[in-house]
C-alpha cells in the first residue's frame, strides 16, 4: 500500500514537472476560492498559505519522489523482522510529507512547519531499531539538532514578521529593504539550514545519526538535508537574491563548502564502519553543492561572470545534487544489504562477501565509480561542470574539489576491499544475497545512475538548467505571487 | 542527449565508452598472443607468497585499519587534531552552530550585504 502510494505520487510529480517545465511556475492557494488567487479581494498582500512550485522546487521534488519509492520497496524486506510495521510506515509517510512541505512551499512560517514534520519523524525512524544500540542516542543527536535548527528558522521568521508583517517569500522578497535585522535573519537561517545539511564545522551530528538508522531510513534523511539545501538556495536567491550584494554571502557558502569537502573526504578516508565511512562521504558530497551554488551567489550581481561560468557552476551543483541523492542512496543500501547478512557495518570484521552477495557487489561498484568521479559516471559529468566553472572563478578552490574526488576513489576502494575482495571467510560462509525487494530497491537507484551517466546532457539541460534558471530569475518567483500567480 | 555542453570542450559519455572498447579489444588482442602454457586446476594457479604456506583466508586478508598505514601516519597530526573537535558530545554540536552563527553575522556586519 506504502509503495503503491508512493509509485502514484512519483506519477503525480512526474505530472506536475512536465507541465511545470512547459507553462512555468505553478502557484496553490490553500483555502482560496481560485488555487491562483495569492492576494485576496481587499488586500496589498497574500494571507493565506501559498504553495508556489517553480523549475528548482520540483527538481527536489523529482529527488524526494524517486528516493522515497526506493527506500519503501528495500524497507519491505530490510524492516520485515521489525515490530511496529504500521508506525514505520506511517512516520517513513511523515516524512516524506514533511520534505515535500518544504519543498513546494512558499510561505515561510510553513516551511518552518515542515521542517519540523520532517525532522521529528526522521528522529523517530533514526530511533526506530530500539533493539540496536546508539539507535536512541543517533535519533536524540537528530532531534536536538534539528529543533535547535527549526528554533533559530522561526526566529529568523519572526524577525522578517514584525518588520514587514508577511510571511510569504514572493511577497517578503518583494518588499526587502535589507535592514540590519534582515541582515541578523539570513545569517540565522543561512547557518540554520547548513546546520541541517551538515556543513563543516556543523557536520558532527550526521555520522551519528547516518549510521544507526536503518539504511532505508538513512537515504531519506539525505534527502530530508537536501530539502534544507533547497531551502538555503531559495533564501539566499529569492529572499534575498540580487537586491543584495550577495558576494560575502557568496565566500561564506564557498568556504563551508571547501571546508565540508576536505573535512568530510579526510574524516571517511579514516573510519572503518561502513555506514559512518558513508556518512562523512555524505558531508563531503554536500560540499561540491555548496561550491557551485556558492560560487553562483558569489557572481549574482555581475553579469558577465554568471554567464560565463556562474550559471554553470549552479548547473553543475544541481546536477550533482541528484545524482548524489542517486549514488548515495545506492552505496546506504549496499551497506544497508551488507549490515542484513553479516550484523555488523565494522569493515574489519568483512572480507569476501563479493562471493556470496553478487547483486551488491555489482550496485557497490556502480555507486562507488559514480561518487568518485570516475568517466563516463554522471558523478564525473557533475563534478566535471563544477570543475571547469568554479576553476574560472578561483582555480584554487577547483583543485581542493579535484583531491577530494581522489581521496572519494580512495576511500571506497578501501571500503570495497575490506567488504568484499578477498577469499571467502569462514564466518560468512552461510551468507547469502538480500532478498528480492532489497534488490529492486537498489536497482531503482542504480538505473538512474546508468541512465544520467549516459545522458547528461538530457539531464542538465531538462533539470538542472531551468532549476539554476528558476534560482536567479527572482521577479518571476515574486511575479508568481504579486502578479496573480500563473 | 548524451553530449554536456560545456566551457572548454563537449564531454560525451557515448565516445568515451566507444574509446572503452577499442581499447578493451586492443588489450584483449594482446592478451591472446601471451602465454599458452597455463594450465587450469594446478599448482600455476595457488596463491605464491615467496614460497611460504600459504595462511588461512582469515589470516591473509589484510583489514580495513591497516589499508593506508602510510598515509593516517604521515597525516597523524591533522588527524589527532581533527579527532579532538569531534568528541560526540551534543552541546558541543550546538557551540559549533552558535560560534559559525558570530563569525558569520560579523563577517557579514563588517563587509556588509548591501
Amino acid at each position: 500500500m506504502v509503495v503503491a502510494s508512493l509509485a502514484f505520487v512519483e506519477f503525480l510529480v512526474i505530472i506536475l514537472a512536465r507541465d511545470i517545465y512547459l507553462n512555468g511556475l505553478h502557484i496553490y492557494t490553500l483555502g482560496a476560492s481560485s488555487p491562483n488567487l495569492a492576494i485576496p479581494e481587499h488586500y496589498m498582500v497574500p494571507v493565506r498559505i501559498i504553495l508556489e512550485v517553480d523549475a528548482m522546487s520540483i527538481f527536489m521534488a523529482i529527488i524526494t519522489a524517486t528516493v522515497s519509492l526506493a527506500a519503501a520497496i528495500y524497507s519491505l524486506a530490510f524492516m520485515k523482522e521489525e515490530t511496529g510495521q504500521s508506525r514505520f510506515y506511517t512516520l517513513l509517510l511523515l516524512l516524506v510529507a514533511g520534505m515535500f512541505g518544504m519543498e513546494l512551499t512558499g510561505d515561510l512560517f510553513n516551511l518552518f512547519v515542515f521542517l519540523e514534520i520532517a525532522s521529528i519523524a526522521g528522529a523517530a525512524l533514526t530511533a526506530f531499531r530500539t533493539r540496536l544500540a546508539d539507535t536512541a542516542e543517533g535519533g536524540f543527536k537528530y532531534i536536538v539538532v534539528s529543533s535547535v535548527a527549526a528554533l533559530m528558522v522561526l526566529f529568523a521568521t519572526g524577525i522578517l514578521y514584525a518588520q514587514y508583517n508577511l510571511l510569504n517569500m514572493g511577497a517578503l522578497a518583494h518588499v526587502m529593504q535589507y535592514t540590519m535585522l534582515d541582515k541578523m535573519a539570513l545569517v540565522l537561517l543561512v547557518i540554520a539550514f547548513m546546520m541541517k545539511l551538515a556543513g563543516v564545522p556543523l557536520h558532527m551530528w550526521c555520522p551519528d545519526t547516518y549510521s544507526v538508522a536503518p539504511a532505508s531510513i538513512t537515504i531519506m534523511l539525505i534527502v530530508a538535508s537536501y530539502a534544507c539545501l533547497y531551502a538555503l538556495f531559495r533564501t539566499c536567491f529569492t529572499l534575498y537574491g540580487v537586491g543584495a550584494d550577495m558576494v560575502t554571502v557568496g565566500w561564506i557558502v564557498i568556504v563551508i563548502g571547501i571546508l565540508t569537502m576536505f573535512v568530510g573526504v579526510t574524516m571517511a578516508v579514516f573510519q572503518t564502519d561502513i555506514k559512518r565511512l558513508m556518512a562523512y562521504h555524505c558531508i563531503s558530497q554536500t560540499g561540491y553543492m555548496l561550491l557551485g551554488i556558492g560560487v553562483g551567489l558569489a557572481v549574482l550581481n555581475r553579469p558577465e561572470a554568471l554567464n560565463t561560468y556562474g550559471i554553470a557552476a549552479m548547473d553543475g551543483g544541481i546536477f550533482h545534487i541528484i545524482n548524489n541523492a542517486l549514488y548515495k542512496g545506492l552505496l546506504f543500501l549496499t551497506a544497508g544489504a551488507l549490515f542484513h547478512r553479516t550484523s555488523t557495518r565494522d569493515l574489519n570484521k568483512m572480507g569476501g562477501l563479493a562471493h556470496k552477495m553478487k547483486w551488491t557487489t555489482v550496485f557497490y561498484i556502480i555507486g562507488a565509480l559514480s561518487i568518485s568521479g570516475i568517466p563516463p559516471s554522471n558523478g564525473f559529468a557533475s563534478k566535471l561542470l563544477i570543475y571547469e566553472s568554479v576553476y574560472r572563478f578561483n582555480p584554487i578552490l577547483a583543485i581542493v574539489a579535484m583531491i577530494t574526488s581522489i581521496l572519494t576513489l580512495a576511500s571506497f576502494t578501501k571500503a570495497f576491499y575490506s567488504a568484499f575482495m578477498g577469499a571467502e571467510l569462514p564466518e560468512y560462509q552461510e551468507v547469502k544475497e538480500v532478498p528480492k525487494t532489497m534488490i529492486a530497491g537498489m536497482a531503482i537507484l542504480a538505473a538512474g545512475i546508468i541512465f544520467f551517466s549516459l545522458f547528461p546532457g538530457l539531464v542538465v539541460d531538462h533539470l538542472a538548467h531551468p532549476a539554476a534558471a528558476a534560482l536567479i530569475s527572482r521577479e518571476a518567483y515574486i511575479n508568481g505571487i504579486m502578479g496573480g500567480g500563473g | 542527449m548524451s553530449i554536456l555542453g560545456l566551457g572548454y570542450s563537449p564531454w560525451s559519455p557515448i565516445f568515451w565508452l566507444l574509446a572503452f572498447v577499442v581499447v578493451t579489444i586492443m588489450a584483449y588482442f594482446f592478451r591472446r598472443r601471451g602465454q599458452k602454457k597455463y594450465k587450469k586446476d594446478t599448482a600455476q594457479t595457488k596463491v605464491f607468497l615467496c614460497g611460504e604456506e600459504v595462511p588461512e583466508a582469515k589470516q591473509r586478508h589484510i583489514r580495513a585499519h591497516n589499508v593506508y598505514w602510510g598515509f593516517f601516519e604521515t597525516m597523524k597530526e591533522y588527524y589527532e587534531a581533527n579527532m579532538k573537535t569531534h568528541t560526540g558530545i551534543i552541546n558541543d554540536y550546538i557551540i559549533w552552530f552558535l560560534v559559525l552563527i558570530a563569525i558569520s553575522a560579523i563577517i557579514l556586519f563588517i563587509v556588509g550585504i548591501v
